[in-house]
């Protein structure tokens, strides 16, 4: 009987050392408002880049602010299961970024319900589902995803002089961000009768992935000349095929989001851009406008965070 | 089974049940909003859908055998139920056509299993891939949502101020406790996966029972499709990725034995409480979501550590 006592104070030791571990964060001011941000995941050095601009407003405007997201980003699940949670924890505002445009609106609904007001960061809610299932969202605060997809297509068009053939790495399908990056894009390169997208193929919005589909790509299509990528993730993935292809050089890519690893690869050459999305500002908005809408202040209903593309040439 | 093995149970189950209520206290202790009627009817909720699954996983490892395809099923049964009822099918008609993909995708589970005797892990982890892509190909990769009330009832709506995933829940884990304690079904798989061999020479029809087990697994996986479904109002190709992970995990925290044969429900409904609880206290205390990924993790190295100490002395 007495080993039957490890498993409790096991769990004890773990929960009182993590509590001990997130202290210094809890002692924040306690007076001040708390909203609580929602991410995807943390796994997206784009999330982690949100996190930073929000803690540092928060920090300025003495907010507590709590930071959660779902292991996984495609995880809609555990995503609502945060949101109810923190709901008990009764913050003045929520701030997410749905994994899931239609799935985040239950979640929301239950918000309203709790009379938390809720913005919405760089993913859009579908527009129908949130009406039909009653929601209510104070703001949507994001990159113009569509102008992005364009500048991409723009500049690749630029590039290869309007002749050539270019594959796509999209995000996982029925995202809002990736599908209207996508929707961007085309709607500039299949104006041009000398482009040809060869390849259209989804890559989970993950390195590996974006790596192992370029490369199948590339063995039914050696004369590739670019790649788009709806986020860099997929775009550096692709770049990494495209050296073991021997390849760099001659195949352009193109990526979105501009994370650090991606400037890098742009510095290097390998890369030769990325559509700039400015995480740290959404995430410094978000809790501005958080906190205005929680001083009873009146909010526009959409806050366009500017694109644009970075290359070797900028900066 | 003998008269000590079944008392030694009963000592096990008190530790997991200690651990628990322990978790609970700390977490009570640590943070004033854990200890409220709606936060602690959260967690039951969102415990609801692995614990179903879990019940079916908990079947399948006493009989010494894992199914690493639930999570899949999941996803597979969900975007047909999603798709016959957004196509006008009546309600019982999807729902029973939602059940019949998860029991047939257990069913073919079952029979590679017992009739053309590839390893479980093999058959179940190829079903596994299979299933996903099905589901990926069903759907063209895109969500299903959109439910009628009548449909989301189901996971939103309430009996006697009881949510009704809860209520199925206890259902299922009132019926599987009873068919595993009290009748040949429950006898014949702690035979099985006691010892095979024996069970087969003392006449128990190995095939038929092992291939049941599987498929019933399969039908829960069904039924947590149709829980999630029904709370996200949408159905999604990729829903359920890992959820056999967590399954698993929460079968071998209430004690179930990977070697088959030892375990029983109550012990897995407490060990998918324990992680639900974990992932809500978490939550609410605002710990960093990398840290709570290191937490459950410990919690089940933990769980099985003490598993296998109480196994060493009981021998």
């Amino acid at each position: 009987m007495r080993y039957h006592l490890l498993l409790p104070v096991g769990l004890l030791i773990l929960v009182s050392g993590v509590w001990s571990g997130c202290r210094p964060k809890d002692q924040a001011p306690e007076a001040g408002p708390a909203i609580a941000l929602v991410m995807k995941t943390l796994n997206n050095p784009f999330f982690v880049d949100m996190e930073r601009g929000a803690r540092a407003a928060a920090q300025h405007h003495g907010v507590k602010l709590l930071v959660q997201a779902a292991e996984r980003e495609v995880d809609v699940e555990k995503q609502m299961q945060i949101i109810e949670n923190l709901l008990e924890r009764k913050v003045d505002a929520i701030c997410v970024t749905p994994s899931g445009s239609k799935e985040i609106v239950p979640a929301i609904v239950k918000a309203n319900r709790a009379g938390i007001p809720v913005l919405i960061v760089d993913t859009r809610v579908d527009a129908r589902a949130l009406s039909d299932g009653g929601g209510r969202t104070v703001t949507f605060i994001g990159s113009d995803n569509i102008e992005g997809g364009r500048i991409a297509g723009r500049y690749l068009v630029e590039r290869l002089k309007g002749q050539g053939k270019i594959a796509v790495l999209e995000g996982i399908p029925g995202h809002e961000t990736g599908d209207a990056r996508l929707k961007g894009f085309r709607e500039v390169v299949d104006r041009e009768p000398g482009i040809k997208v060869v390849a259209s193929q989804n890559a989970n919005w993950e390195r590996d992935q974006g790596y192992n589909v370029l490369q199948n790509v590339l063995q039914s299509r050696p004369d590739l000349s670019a790649v788009f990528a709806c986020n860099d993730l997929m775009a550096l993935g692709a770049i990494e095929a495209v050296a073991a292809a021997q390849k760099t050089g001659q195949v352009v890519v193109v990526g979105f989001d501009a994370t650090g690893d991606a400037r890098d690869a742009i510095r290097k050459g390998t890369m030769a851009g990325s559509v700039a999305q400015h995480p740290e500002e959404m995430g410094r908005l978000a809790v501005e406008q958080a906190l205005a809408v929680i001083h009873g202040q009146t909010i526009p209903k959409e806050i366009p965070v500017p694109v644009e593309l970075i290359t070797k040439d900028s900066r | 089974m003998t008269r000590s093995s079944l008392r030694f149970d009963y000592g096990r189950e008190f530790g997991t049940a200690a651990g628990l209520l322990l978790l609970c206290a700390t977490l009570a202790f640590l943070t004033p909003h854990f200890l409220s009627v709606s936060n602690l009817m959260n967690v039951v909720q969102q415990t609801a859908i692995n614990a179903i699954i879990a019940a079916g996983m908990t079947l399948v490892i006493i009989s010494g055998g894992i199914d690493l395809s639930v999570g899949s099923v999941v996803a597979l049964s969900g975007v047909v139920l999603g798709s016959l009822l957004t196509g006008g099918h009546s309600l019982s008609v999807s729902l029973a056509a939602g059940l019949a993909v998860g029991a047939l995708c257990g069913l073919v589970n079952g029979v590679l299993i017992s009739f053309a005797r590839l390893p479980p892990f093999i058959a179940t982890l190829g079903m596994m891939s299979v299933t996903r892509g099905l589901a990926l190909v069903y759907t063209q990769g895109r969500p299903i949502s959109g439910f009628s009330e009548p449909f989301r009832f189901l996971a939103t709506g309430e009996l006697l101020r009881v949510p009704m995933p809860v209520l199925l829940m206890l259902g299922v884990f009132g019926v599987a406790g009873f068919s595993l304690g009290w009748t040949k079904l429950g006898r014949y798989t702690y035979a099985i996966g006691g010892n095979e061999q024996a069970a087969r020479l003392s006449g128990v029809n190995v095939r038929l029972y092992k291939t049941a087990v599987y498929v019933i697994a399969g039908w829960l996986s069904g039924l947590a499709a149709v829980v999630l479904s029904a709370r996200l109002n949408s159905a999604q190709p990729i829903a359920g990725m890992m959820y056999e992970l967590d399954a698993i995990a929460a079968a071998v925290i209430g004690g179930t034995s990977l070697m088959g044969g030892e375990g029983n429900m109550r012990g897995t409904l407490v060990g998918a409480l324990i992680m639900g609880v974990l992932r809500n206290g978490l939550n609410l205390l605002d710990v960093s979501s990398y840290i709570q990924q290191t937490i459950i993790g410990m919690v089940i190295i933990v769980a099985v550590f003490v598993d296998l100490t109480l196994k060493k002395r009981s021998v």
